[in-house]
């Protein structure tokens, strides 16, 4: 009858807790033994004072890039265009940040950038040191209040596309597999500063070669110079019709995004000091005026100047 | 007279100040064994190569100590067999006072596949060797181990040692090394990749000494999500070109429950400085030092089974200018010191004593431990059993170097020297780190076993203490 079952039903219950309640007594730790762990430790002293080597944790935001020491110190454009680009978004957003010279293994994702979180007081919780990745920096700007205006044209995606693969693959041709840019480019920003060793030099510029044909190959089965340099060089015509007479990309108030991932690569491939010996990826760029000023426009409005 | 000894051990009879002259000495099985090797061990046992007779005594002492030197080459089976015969009276080249030793051995096979389970200090791991001995006839031996665990990710190990000039005491190493460590107390993998070559020796009154030359890219990876800015900021390559040096000198009864007997050991490393280059350069030395006594219990007669030992272990680290140059930087991550855990300072966790950057163990770069344990046989189980009941006491203090004009980088010797001495004196700033407990001791052959019940007495914050259980495995323990 359906009383007495619930009644039944509640001992079962009861009796069923009971028994798990015993077995998790079981195993927590016994009333005494837990007096005594309060009671210790009997001593506290104060925490001992952190390895002199590294940055100290700071109230603002650290951006770690590809840079030099004295770069980054002086807030300078970092010499990868990924870095590049999320450094200037941070200053186009007007987020105050601060730059750390790095390398790739210092990052959560093995890739750089990524933004550690200033430390907002003494007790700040763990979740603070927890890095922001390049992907979440969008996000991470609108959750500081700092709204960059991207435009919702529908060809975004689509020159995007351009930036990311053809120029992106031109790119790292000209600065990887050519090798006269690569001894006089990548080796002394990348290679030099891993280690003195020459075993490790040369160990880690391998590794880069290999890892740029790779990407290389994932686009098509053979790496055809010609071909890439021929559509980057289209990639700029495109970009630079897009831009038009305009001071920013889609006919924005303000330099967006976009902007930034452009200026990402104008910067690099039109900055003398780079140590270009291969220069023809340059001199397609140079072509287009509009490009050209538009580098300028960004690197005097948040760089300073072309000349430091 | 033919006497068969199967250890070499001499029977020292009613003849054993006979004269005697050793006319030859015979090796028989000892085919893939070089001449030269051979010659070099028992050429000077030849009376030709004496000036005056043996006693027999004299005489089998010598042949036994030679074999035993043999034995330690570990190329032969045991037993190896010494036979004495006298040469033909009519064999008109022999003397009356001749004898002929005649030394049987068998070679151990020259391959040998092993694969198993290892036990280091606090880890597991599962391993593969191929071992080729006797390589060259010589007693070399070149070993290939490929191993997995719980810390020690991978390894892959290519070790070839050789004795020199048929001395087991002295011998010549040279290794190769590529392996991947997670270091999961600063949220980060190291992976090793280097060799080195290494050259050992024993003196008389046994102290053991090595020294080495090591290169190693070390590489700073793999980084937890919410790993410490101290230790983003060391992560990637790095190369270090050292010269290291060991002193040993054990004269303890037992390695894992010594009852009597010292332990006096240093470690000595200088990298970078000089022709060395590389990318780190610094002056590194730990010292280890352990005693113990067995305790006589009044109304126990002989031995109560009952010891107390006592440790002491030190180290520091002084940042050296690389290369010729004249700055020195700070120490790296990689080369500073660790302290704590079950096998050093119980009571703490791995790693948990010293300077920690939110979570990580960052390290220190100058360090000091002490221990002190009774050790009392269960009272049902008794001494001669491998299980012993202890209360133990550990101290330990773990600090960076200071960095007093707050720079990171040191600028002139003086003030190397000042944040040096500095740092020095602030290990006795207040009360040590300290923790004490009770526990149970297994020595095993293989290693020892801990499992202690402790309290972390005197902790300071950021430390992570271990109250309670705590199990420890290991070979070398304070």
């Amino acid at each position: 009858m359906p009383p007495s079952r619930t009644t039944e039903e509640k001992i079962s219950q009861s009796t069923f807790s009971r028994q798990s309640q015993k077995v998790s007594n079981f195993f927590s730790i016994p009333a005494p033994v837990k007096a005594l762990f309060e009671v210790v430790p009997v001593l506290s002293y104060p925490a001992n004072p952190l390895p002199s080597r590294g940055p100290k944790s700071s109230r603002i935001p650290s951006l770690y890039v590809f840079s030099t020491e004295r770069d980054a110190a002086a807030g300078r454009p970092s010499f990868n265009p990924t870095c590049l680009k999320w450094q200037t978004f941070l200053n186009i957003a007007g987020i105050d940040h601060r730059l750390v010279a790095s390398n790739n293994h210092a990052s959560p994702t093995g890739i750089l950038p990524f933004l550690l979180p200033g430390v907002q007081s003494s007790n700040s919780s763990e979740d603070s040191l927890v890095p922001v990745t390049s992907n979440k920096l969008v996000k991470y700007a609108a959750d500081q209040g700092l709204r960059v205006n991207e435009s919702f044209d529908v060809r975004y995606e689509a020159y995007q596309a351009l930036l990311d693969h053809r120029i992106r693959n031109a790119w790292l041709y000209t600065l990887y597999l050519e090798p006269r840019n690569f001894s006089a480019a990548a080796h002394r920003l990348y290679v030099s500063p891993a280690s003195s060793n020459l075993l490790v030099r040369t160990s880690i510029s391998h590794m880069l070669r290999v890892a740029a044909e790779e990407e290389l190959l994932k686009h098509g089965s053979v790496i055809d110079k010609e071909d890439l340099y021929n559509e980057a060089e289209k990639a700029f015509g495109a970009l630079s019709a897009l831009l038009g007479n305009g001071q920013w990309f889609f006919a924005n108030q303000k330099p967006a995004l976009f902007d930034a991932s452009v200026f990402a690569y104008t910067q690099l491939l039109l900055d003398e000091d780079f140590g270009w010996k291969e220069q023809r990826l340059c001199i397609a760029l140079r072509k287009w005026d509009n490009l050209v000023q538009h580098r300028e426009r960004i690197l005097v409005r948040y760089y300073g100047g072309t000349h430091q | 007279m033919s006497t068969p000894t199967d250890t070499g051990e001499p029977e020292i009879g009613e003849n054993s100040t006979l004269p005697v002259t050793i006319n030859s000495i015979s090796f028989i099985g000892g085919r893939n064994t070089r001449r030269t090797f051979l010659d070099r061990l028992f050429n000077p046992l030849l009376s030709t190569n004496r000036d005056h007779p043996y006693t027999l005594a004299e005489a089998l002492n010598k042949v036994s100590s030679t074999v035993t030197k043999l034995r330690r080459f570990e190329i032969f089976h045991e037993p190896i067999s010494t036979f004495i015969g006298r040469p033909d009276p009519t064999n008109p080249t022999s003397t009356p006072s001749d004898i002929d030793i005649y030394i049987h051995a068998r070679e151990r096979g020259r391959i040998l596949v092993k694969s198993g389970t290892d036990v280091g200090n606090v880890e597991g791991s599962a391993y593969a060797n191929v071992k080729l001995r006797n390589l060259f006839g010589g007693a070399e031996s070149l070993d290939l181990y490929a191993s997995m665990g719980t810390r020690t990710r991978s390894a892959y190990q290519a070790i070839f040692d050789t004795p020199i000039l048929s001395d087991p005491d002295r011998r010549v190493t040279v290794d190769a090394l590529s392996s991947t460590t997670s270091k999961f107390w600063a949220s980060h993998e190291e992976v090793l990749n280097g060799g080195g070559i290494k050259y050992s020796w024993a003196t008389d009154s046994g102290t053991r000494h090595k020294l080495g030359y090591t290169g190693v890219w070390r590489q700073i990876t793999g980084l937890a999500s919410n790993a410490s800015p101290i230790v983003r900021n060391d992560a990637g390559d790095s190369v270090k070109s050292s010269i290291t040096h060991e002193w040993i000198s054990d004269a303890r009864n037992h390695p894992f429950l010594p009852t009597s007997g010292y332990l006096l050991k240093t470690v000595s490393e200088i990298a970078g400085w000089g022709p060395l280059q590389g990318d780190v350069a610094f002056w590194k030395s730990e010292m280890e030092t352990s005693g113990a006594l067995a305790v006589p219990i009044p109304g126990v007669r002989g031995d109560s089974g009952v010891s107390l030992t006592g440790s002491l272990r030190a180290g520091f680290l002084c940042p050296l200018p690389v290369g010729f140059g004249s700055k020195s930087e700070p120490s790296r991550l990689n080369d500073r010191f660790q302290l704590g855990g079950p096998t050093d300072v119980r009571g703490f966790a791995t790693s948990g004593l010293g300077p920690h950057d939110g979570q990580d163990a960052v390290g220190g770069d100058i360090y000091a431990a002490a221990a002190t344990n009774l050790l009392v046989p269960f009272p049902r189980v008794g001494k001669d059993s491998p299980l012993r009941l202890q209360v133990f006491a550990n101290a330990g203090r773990l600090l960076a170097l200071k960095d007093r004009k707050g720079k990171g980088q040191v600028e002139n010797n003086k003030d190397a020297q000042k944040d040096f001495y500095g740092t020095l004196a602030q290990l006795g700033d207040g009360v040590p780190s300290l923790s004490a407990g009770v526990g149970v001791v297994y020595a095993h052959p293989v290693a020892r076993f801990e499992l202690n019940f402790g309290l972390p007495l005197v902790v300071r914050k950021g430390e992570v203490g271990r109250k309670g259980l705590q199990f420890g495995v290991g070979i070398s323990f304070m």
